[in-house]
């Protein structure tokens, strides 16, 4: 098997954003900010409310423009990336405040996050019959994958919008993995969670590390869940990297300590 | 006294009396309602799928009516007219998304809408440059489309039933029905939904917002077409034509804007109840009630249900 | 009583070699997977469970081992049971969510040779109790979800096994003959299951059931209800229960019908639906809560909705439960119960999953009359029986046309019953067990000097023949005239009111029974609403003249009960007073499963006990209470006892 061009290793830099500076107005989001992401490891970015995290993932996936910085992604450098761009690429993502489609089911959004794969045309579509169907009925087998894999088979039917909160964020993880990405943003995934449901949504992230080798970065508030997740930490604060280290080395680095406790103080 | 008789009572007599006309009203009345469902879907597709409601739809029906019969009466032989009109709806879709959508895209709705009513007048003055104001002849016969009719004897009297009537039931009644197997069973139906549903997340799963609304701007043309072939060749092709798609707007406010079932079932009442009431209420008040009819009917079902009979009423957990 | 076919078969897998002839194409088994509905045929579950015998051979299950299951409803591990009843080994059920304490004790007790569990869950629990079982030599699964990493030296995919013995088959014909050759060694006096019932004292005690009398009885079963191999059935109760292995597995097999297995507990009722089953058991319990959702979805739907379901399940009422007993009904009501059906019942069973149901049942604890009749009234053939793990199953059942409510029904084919001295119910059963494994002294205990099997509930026949089960035998008790007093009787059919949310009866060695009240406070406010009463507590609604009265009633009511049966008519309440307080676990008088724990009781209310003994008209306690936030306090109260004879037509009268 030849290795397509900007084949990434495990291990190496999959996605990189280069001295970073967002400014809306006259708030400066993120400011001159850099980090990589290295492919099959799990990268938590953390830091007190208002650092800029989500910032930093809506540049990476396109829905931002930097005034100043690059991202560089399969070792390319990317002058405008957009949400679709990034979708194609390979880059799926979910929301802090869950971006569901409301009105379908669990089904159709997740069948939604299959669009990117689906080849055939309108006109065969609408004969249901051939490679359309046979496209429909694989796509199909992949997402009823997904909801075995998050236990989501009970509400399969159900309108996303009744759901409870913990469960619109399984269904959104579920959406994601559909898109069968390189590289997952997840915005905070456990807000919002009971004990139980932290700990599966915890596993599910893991499986899905370790078994399909996703690279994984995400923003989360619970530190117990990044000690225990993640490879590598980046710590923003006021739109600044102060941290870039392995989980032990951050939990006791002093800017950190005092970037949370000056916040909370 | 004598004037509650007149309400309640005998119409219903006289419905009793001569069957073959009710029957020939509302033969009239499902046919009028299956081409207001037709209009209505032109509308529900661009504000399902855009969020906007396209105030330019009416202009659309004239205008691609126009076009039609001006390839034709320009010499070129009328299939292949078609074939091109329905080709410039589809330029005229790519130029709305790229020239009207595209740059405002995240604005508010009613800067869409003013958009709209933009788009109404510059399509109105093309039709006049173009083809000129004076009022023509749809193509029907060219097009295949059956003239004549066919009497029937039956419930006592005889019922005619227009065989262009017939016809325009038929093909409105294939192209809503097509339009909504599209829209619930495949792919591009299901990005449809989704794009009506969310921009944020639609966009965060690749589809691409271009794409769906130039495809919904297109299908919305062709809705407008087949209605202006059908309205045109029962009357005449002039810029009169528009009105008819006012008539959409109750039907959207009994249906819910964002229904395809209820476009198809609110066109389908207010076609027949228009009918109906114009003969058998109409003489009480002098007549002329089809031109109000339908808003009243509307005008009661908001008060009791906003949203339509089927519009979505959104259940979201607090 | 074996007939046909079903003859000369005793033991499980000769019946489904003889499925696999008779009803080849027909379904067996059925599981929803991935969205989708998978089934297979008998003809091809006999060679998946022959191929899974070869592979348990191979892995070294021998004659006599015990196999042990663990896990929810799924046909790889109903077929668990049947590939290791080929082999003459034990298929030994454990519960799903049993805890690896629990696990580790019966894998050891039993002696487990081999496990077979469904998902990762469970082999986790195998593997953290596995150096108990010293003789524990694999452990097989089902779904291979999470396990990806795990040590497979002793772990290994059925679905491995069973291709594993497919290719040995196909490389070696001869083994078929090895196959049908072992099935013939089997026989009726095979151990064909082991059941473990959790006692409410000491270890759990594994029911042995010998394979001829297993199949003798629900051949019997079957023929009674007329099951064949057309019926459907959800199999969504506990694998390791009785009831389950009865209906689900014995029954089928001898039956030949289709076992559907849903995709996971959330999704039963949707599964329900989807399955429309014929046959269908339930717990007192499952039904009270479909009721209860029925009457929720109800308050809530439009007005129309209400005034429909109000009339016609009036009519139900009315005319249904005759209509469904064949009983003569005019013509007229017959057709509107006919409208009702199509407007009312035939949704409401169609969006609970019963539209197909034939014949339903319910079992192990007193069901509410009221319950009980609705769901007959709306057409559903719901019947009552009554048995135990040790009879493998049934003593007694209902037959269609002769249910009742408040009765579990005659004593069936093949068994007789007793009732003792001391109204303890022992019976001798064609299909009784054969023991407790490795535990002698217990199995003697349970039976009597002659050959009966105690039951430990106490109960007695009605003048029909009818069995009605009063009290666990050690709860009852007797007045001191002699009389049968069985508290929990006396209790449940004081709460069936729902105006009366708890109550406790005494009479143990007294003269007569007497009893407290706790009103249910929802039930009890809102009729005070409807009919002008007014309150400033709840002490004050529940010493309200009017409320006496309308409990006066209800206790009126149980007595006549209590009166018409020869055995229960000694024990007549005849005082009863209402509690100033709700009973409730924090204070200790009830347990955290809502149980009333009698002496605890009786203890704290000594004073109220004493009086309504003694005479007294009225009396004054203090009772010391924890609230909710853990703080303590004290309720004081006047407290009036009433008479059932006097007083409360006393208070009636006044309120009247």
């Amino acid at each position: 098997m030849t290795e397509a061009a900007g084949h990434v290793a495990a291990g190496e830099t999959l996605l990189a954003v280069e001295r970073i500076s967002l400014r809306f107005g006259g708030v400066t989001a993120l400011n001159d900010v850099s980090f990589d992401i290295r492919r099959g490891e799990i990268r938590a970015i953390i830091g007190p409310n208002g650092a800029g995290k989500t910032s930093m993932l809506n540049v990476i996936n396109g829905f931002y423009h930097p005034q100043r910085g690059a991202i560089r992604f399969h070792g390319e450098n990317l002058a405008r990336m957009n949400p679709g761009f990034a979708a194609r690429s390979g880059i799926a993502r979910t929301f802090q405040n869950v971006a569901l489609f409301r009105g379908m089911t669990t089904l159709d959004n997740l069948m939604a996050g299959r669009a990117l794969k689906m080849k055939r045309g309108l006109f065969w579509q609408l004969l249901r019959h051939g490679p359309a169907l046979d496209e429909e009925i694989a796509h199909r087998r992949v997402v009823e994958d997904i909801i075995d894999f998050l236990e989501i088979e009970a509400i399969r039917r159900v309108p996303v919008g009744r759901l409870p909160y913990g469960l619109q964020k399984r269904v959104e993880l579920g959406r994601a993995l559909a898109m069968e990405p390189e590289l997952l943003l997840l915005d905070e995934p456990m807000t919002g969670m009971n004990l139980e449901e932290k700990e599966d949504m915890c596993r599910f992230i893991l499986e899905v590390n370790s078994q399909f080798g996703t690279t994984i970065a995400l923003i989360e508030h619970d530190m117990g869940v990044v000690m225990d997740l993640s490879s590598r930490v980046v710590v923003l604060d006021y739109g600044r990297k102060i941290a870039d280290d392995v989980p032990d080395a951050v939990k006791q680095d002093p800017a950190v300590i005092a970037a949370y406790l000056g916040v909370a103080g | 006294m004598h004037f509650l008789y007149l309400v309640f009572i005998d119409p219903f007599v006289q419905m009793g009396m001569a069957p073959d006309l009710l029957a020939q009203t509302l033969w009239e009345g499902l046919v009028s309602g299956v081409l207001y469902a037709l209009i209505a879907l032109g509308f529900v597709l661009i504000y399902k799928a855009s969020g906007v409601f396209n105030f330019a739809q009416g202009i659309m029906v004239v205008f691609a009516a126009l076009t039609l019969v001006g390839l034709y009466a320009a010499g070129v032989p009328a299939l292949l007219a078609l074939a091109l009109t329905v080709a410039v709806m589809f330029v005229l879709a790519v130029a709305i998304e790229r020239l009207v959508l595209r740059p405002l895209v995240n604005r508010p709705d009613i800067i869409l809408f003013m958009a709209t009513f933009g788009l109404t007048y510059v399509l109105v003055g093309m039709g006049e440059l173009v083809f000129g104001g004076d009022t023509k002849q749809m193509i029907a016969k060219q097009l295949y489309l059956p003239s004549g009719a066919i009497d029937l004897a039956m419930l006592g009297g005889r019922v005619t039933l227009q065989k262009l009537d017939i016809a325009a039931a038929i093909i409105a009644s294939v192209m809503v029905a097509a339009l909504a197997v599209v829209f619930q069973y495949t792919r591009i139906g299901r990005a449809l939904r989704a794009v009506a549903d969310s921009h944020r997340a639609a966009l965060s799963v690749g589809i691409s917002l271009n794409q769906i609304w130039v495809i919904v701007w297109f299908a919305a043309g062709i809705v407008a077409l087949a209605t202006g072939i059908m309205w045109g060749a029962r009357s005449e092709v002039s810029f009169a034509l528009e009105v008819v798609a006012l008539k959409a707007l109750p039907v959207l406010i009994l249906g819910g804007f964002t229904s395809i079932p209820g476009a198809i079932v609110g066109g389908l009442i207010v076609g027949l109840s228009e009918k109906l009431f114009e003969l058998y209420w109409g003489p009480l008040m002098g007549g002329g009630t089809e031109a109000w009819f339908a808003y009243v009917v509307a005008l009661i079902v908001l008060l009791f249900r906003p949203h339509g009979l089927f519009g979505e009423v959104i259940i979201e957990r607090i | 009583m074996l007939e046909g076919d079903v003859a000369h078969r005793d033991t499980f897998p000769k019946l489904l070699a003889l499925n696999a002839r008779r009803f080849g194409a027909r379904p067996a088994f059925r599981h929803k997977d991935r969205g989708i509905w998978r089934s297979w045929s008998w003809t091809e579950t006999e060679r998946e469970v022959r191929a899974y015998a070869l592979g348990l051979l191979r892995l070294g299950l021998r004659r006599g081992d015990a196999f042990a299951i663990l896990g929810n409803n799924r046909p790889k591990l109903y077929w668990s049971f049947t590939a290791a009843q080929w082999l003459g080994a034990i298929p030994v059920p454990l519960y799903a969510d049993a805890i690896a304490d629990e696990i580790g004790y019966v894998l050891a007790h039993a002696e487990a040779r081999l496990a077979a569990a469904q998902d990762q869950e469970q082999v986790d629990k195998i593997i953290a109790v596995a150096e108990r079982v010293p003789g524990l030599a694999r452990v097989v699964y089902d779904e291979p979800r999470g396990m990806r990493d795990y040590d497979h030296t002793r772990l290994v995919a059925i679905d491995d096994i069973i291709a594993e013995g497919r290719r040995a088959l196909a490389a070696d014909p001869s083994l078929d003959a090895w196959l049908d050759a072992e099935l013939a060694k089997g026989g009726a006096g095979d151990v064909c299951v082991i059941l473990y019932t959790s006692g409410t004292t000491g270890r759990p005690k594994g029911v042995e059931i010998g394979s001829g009398r297993a199949i003798a009885a629900a051949a019997n079963s079957v023929a009674f209800d007329r099951l064949d191999e057309r019926d459907e059935v959800l199999a969504y109760l506990p694998l390791a229960w009785a009831g389950d292995h009865y209906l689900t597995y014995a029954q089928s097999l001898v039956a030949g019908y289709c076992v559907s297995c849903p995709e996971s507990p959330e999704t039963v009722a949707e599964n329900l639906r989807e399955i429309g089953p014929t046959y269908y058991f339930g717990p007192p319990r499952v039904f009270e809560t479909l009721l209860t959702a029925t009457t929720v979805r109800i308050a809530d739907a439009s007005a129309m909705k209400r005034t429909l379901y109000r009339y016609f399940m009036a009519v139900a009422r009315r005319y249904g439960e005759r209509i469904l007993n064949r009983e003569p009904v005019p013509p007229g009501a017959r057709l509107l119960y006919a409208l009702g059906r199509l407007l009312v019942y035939g949704p409401l069973m169609n969006a609970l999953g019963f539209s197909r149901v034939r014949v339903a049942y319910t079992a192990g604890e007193a069901i509410g009359p009221d319950l009980f009749r609705f769901f007959r009234a709306l057409g559903m053939n719901l019947k009552q029986f009554y048995g135990q793990t040790e009879a493998f199953i049934l003593l007694t059942s209902q037959a269609d046309r002769d249910v009742r409510a408040d009765t579990v029904g005659p004593v069936v084919a093949d068994v007789e019953v007793r009732i003792a001295a001391d109204g303890e119910v022992l019976y001798k059963s064609a299909s009784q067990f054969l023991g407790y494994l490795k535990d002698a002294e217990r199995t003697a205990e349970a039976m009597t000097g002659d050959g009966y099997v105690r039951t430990g509930d106490a109960g007695f026949f009605d003048a029909a023949g009818h069995l009605h089960i009063i009290d666990r035998a050690k709860d009852v008790g007797r007045l001191r005239g002699g009389a049968l007093f069985a508290p929990k009787y006396i209790e449940n059919k004081l709460k069936f009111f729902p105006n009366i949310r708890e109550a406790v009866a005494f009479g143990d060695g007294r003269d007569f029974v007497t009893c407290f009240l706790n009103i249910d406070l929802t039930a009890v406010a809102d009729w005070a609403e409807r009919n002008g009463v007014t309150y400033g507590s709840y002490q004050e609604l529940a010493g309200h003249d009017r409320v006496i009265a309308l409990l006066a009633e209800h206790v009126r009511a149980v007595n006549r009960d209590l009166a018409a049966e020869e055995a229960t008519a000694g024990a007549q309440i005849r005082r009863f007073l209402v509690l100033h307080k709700e009973l409730d676990a924090d204070d200790g008088e009830l347990t955290r499963t809502q149980k009333v724990r009698r002496r605890f009781i009786a203890e704290r209310y000594a004073r109220l006990v004493d009086a309504l003994y003694d005479g007294s008209e009225t009396v004054d306690v203090e009772t010391e209470v924890m609230f909710e936030d853990g703080r303590k306090g004290t309720i004081a109260a006047r407290v009036k006892i009433h008479d059932m004879a006097s007083g409360a037509a006393r208070a009636e009268r006044a309120a009247a």
